[in-house]
């Protein structure tokens, strides 16, 4: 008779992993009845792995279609056994799915595929994050010039960036319900820079320029609107740097304002 | 400060339904006449819209709150984390029931998302009960722990499950959520009789009704019931229904479905079907008194 700990444990392994050890183990504490144990063990495995691929599949609708009902339980299944979800908030289940595509080999001829995954990812994040005030640029006011390069803008919970070498948004499009079956989009037309949000209760996405994309990708990341400017700068020299700001500001989406000490600054 | 207020706890009588997703839409436009609203903890633990609607909602129904994830019976304890954000989701939302089940699901730091079965031991009801005490410590109010569904039995199990909640309900004063589908299912899948299982918990504190649909599955010539709350109740569980109310009084019921989700009209139909029989409960007493 196993403790308490340790048949838990077993259970793990024998359900998720389909450990041979474990479920030897597990045949000696289960009564069988009109069914052996293993297939007693069946019932709670399969809920277990139909239950965590209904969960990914309502993230990531598109790469379920893209690939077909089939091969997305088949490889749900692989990821759920390697990464099961540590916690029960099963809409916060799946940000390692999208790595684990790009690794997985039966899906290497289809490149693009991890991309879409992030771009799903990032508008599940975005549908659940918690809300927060937008600050008005009025909070600038007052602010001594030389000052401005340190200030850090916290960006809104529900903004996410995005740069792929394939067009995802386009591929997403093409595969929500009701679209045009008959898109052909032409993979070589080049990639796209998204930014991902909330507008209200909608996530809403848009492709950004290049040096836009940099100037935002690096506030988002924590970076000092000084270091942001120069990551602009070097993809586009005439990078409007006013306009920017003033644009982040319109859009709503800061929702704090600190400043960097100069040794933070200097570090970065 | 949490305690329900007597205005949102919904009469005795009073028919709820699990809300999930999909009808949401359709119960904030058409605002059914229903006594109260379930849903899953773990579905609003984010923050944005959703718990936005549900706050909404909230100021017309009354809400219970039915966990999925609390783990009851993880011998290695609850999830910290966990319990902050539950009792952050019952501060915002004031439900008047809060439940989860006789069960685990956490191993390991990992959720295997299904309510897997304990033995029923006396170490086990240690753990469990440490557990509920912590749960109901952190959120400053007893929870309802309900018997799941089961497939399998250990071998070292030496109590049996109706005398293992009511113990529990005992140690810890929590109150027990029975749910009448689990008891049919697993009673049929473990050859125990179902109306001994409620004699036996008889005297013990039910504060809510569960009913779902199950379907059947032939493996190798035998039976097994799977619970899987995707249509109707089943006439034998409306009988079980009928005859637990004889034993434990009107308690609030909830009918639950949670996969291929029909019309919500359909749940509505459920609901009605369910007051119904607690209708003729109340007839049945009126006239004995």
């Amino acid at each position: 008779m196993l403790a308490l700990r340790d048949l838990q444990t077993a259970l793990r392994r024998a359900l998720l992993e389909e450990d041979v050890d474990a479920s030897h183990a597990l045949d000696a504490e289960i009564a069988d009845g009109d069914f052996p144990a293993p297939e007693r063990l069946a019932v709670y495995r399969n809920n277990i792995f139909a239950s965590l691929t209904d969960a990914l599949r309502e993230t990531f609708p598109v790469i379920c279609r893209l690939v077909d009902e089939r091969f997305f339980s088949y490889t749900a299944h692989e990821f759920i056994a390697t990464y099961p979800p540590k916690r029960p908030a099963l809409m916060e289940y799946g940000g390692a799915f999208p790595d684990f595509l790009a690794g997985f080999p039966p899906c290497s001829d289809l490149s693009y595929l991890a991309d879409v995954a992030r771009f799903e990812w990032l508008m599940n994040v975005a549908a659940q994050a918690s809300d927060a005030e937008a600050m008005s640029a009025d909070c600038l006011a007052g602010m001594a010039p030389q000052d401005a390069v340190r200030l850090a803008f916290t960006l809104r919970p529900s903004y996410g960036y995005l740069s792929s070498r394939w067009p995802v948004d386009r591929i997403w499009r093409a595969n929500q319900p009701g679209a045009c079956s008959e898109a052909v989009i032409d993979l070589a037309s080049g990639g796209v820079h998204l930014e991902v949000c909330r507008r209200g209760g909608d996530v809403v996405f848009r492709a950004l320029d290049d040096s836009t994309f940099a100037f935002r990708q690096a506030v988002a990341m924590g970076a000092c609107f000084g270091e942001a400017i120069e990551r602009a700068l070097a993809r586009e020299p005439d990078f409007a740097v006013g306009a920017a700001l003033a644009t982040l500001f319109a859009d709503e989406a800061v929702s704090a304002v600190t400043l960097a000490s100069p040794a933070t600054e200097l570090a970065s | 400060m949490n305690e329900p207020t007597e205005s949102s706890t919904p009469h005795n009588a009073a028919l709820g339904v699990g809300l999930r997703a999909p009808h949401i839409r359709e119960v904030e436009l058409a605002r059914p006449a229903i006594g109260w609203f379930e849903i899953h903890a773990e579905n609003y633990l984010g923050g944005g819209p959703s718990l936005a609607r549900l706050e909404t909602l909230r100021r017309d129904y009354s809400l219970s709150l039915h966990g999925v994830g609390l783990s009851l019976g993880t011998a290695t304890g609850l999830d910290p984390e966990h319990l902050k954000r539950f009792k952050a989701l019952i501060t915002r939302t004031e439900p008047f029931l809060i439940s989860d089940h006789l069960s685990w699901s956490v191993a390991d730091g990992v959720y295997l998302n299904d309510l897997l079965p304990l033995p029923y031991t006396e170490e086990s009801l240690d753990v469990v009960a440490r557990n509920v005490a912590i749960a109901q410590e952190a959120f400053g109010r007893p929870i309802l722990v309900e018997n799941p569904s089961r497939y399998l039995h250990f071998r070292h199990s030496t109590i049996c499950e109706p005398d293992f909640l009511a113990e529990l309900s005992r140690r810890t004063g929590c109150g027990i959520l029975l749910d009448v589908n689990n008891i049919f299912v697993s009673c049929a899948n473990l050859d125990l009789d179902a109306d001994a299982y409620c004699a036996a918990l008889s005297g013990s504190s039910i504060g809510e009704i569960h009913l779902a649909g199950h379907s059947r599955v032939s493996r190798r010539g035998a039976e097994i019931l799977i619970d899987d709350h995707a249509s109707i109740v089943s006439e034998p569980v409306w009988q079980l229904y009928a005859r637990v109310l004889e034993r434990f009084g009107l308690v609030p019921s909830l009918i639950e479905w949670d996969k291929d989700l029909p019309p919500f009209e359909t749940l509505l139909g459920e609901a009605r079907k369910a007051e119904r029989i607690a209708q003729s409960w109340i007839a049945g007493h009126a006239r004995a008194a």
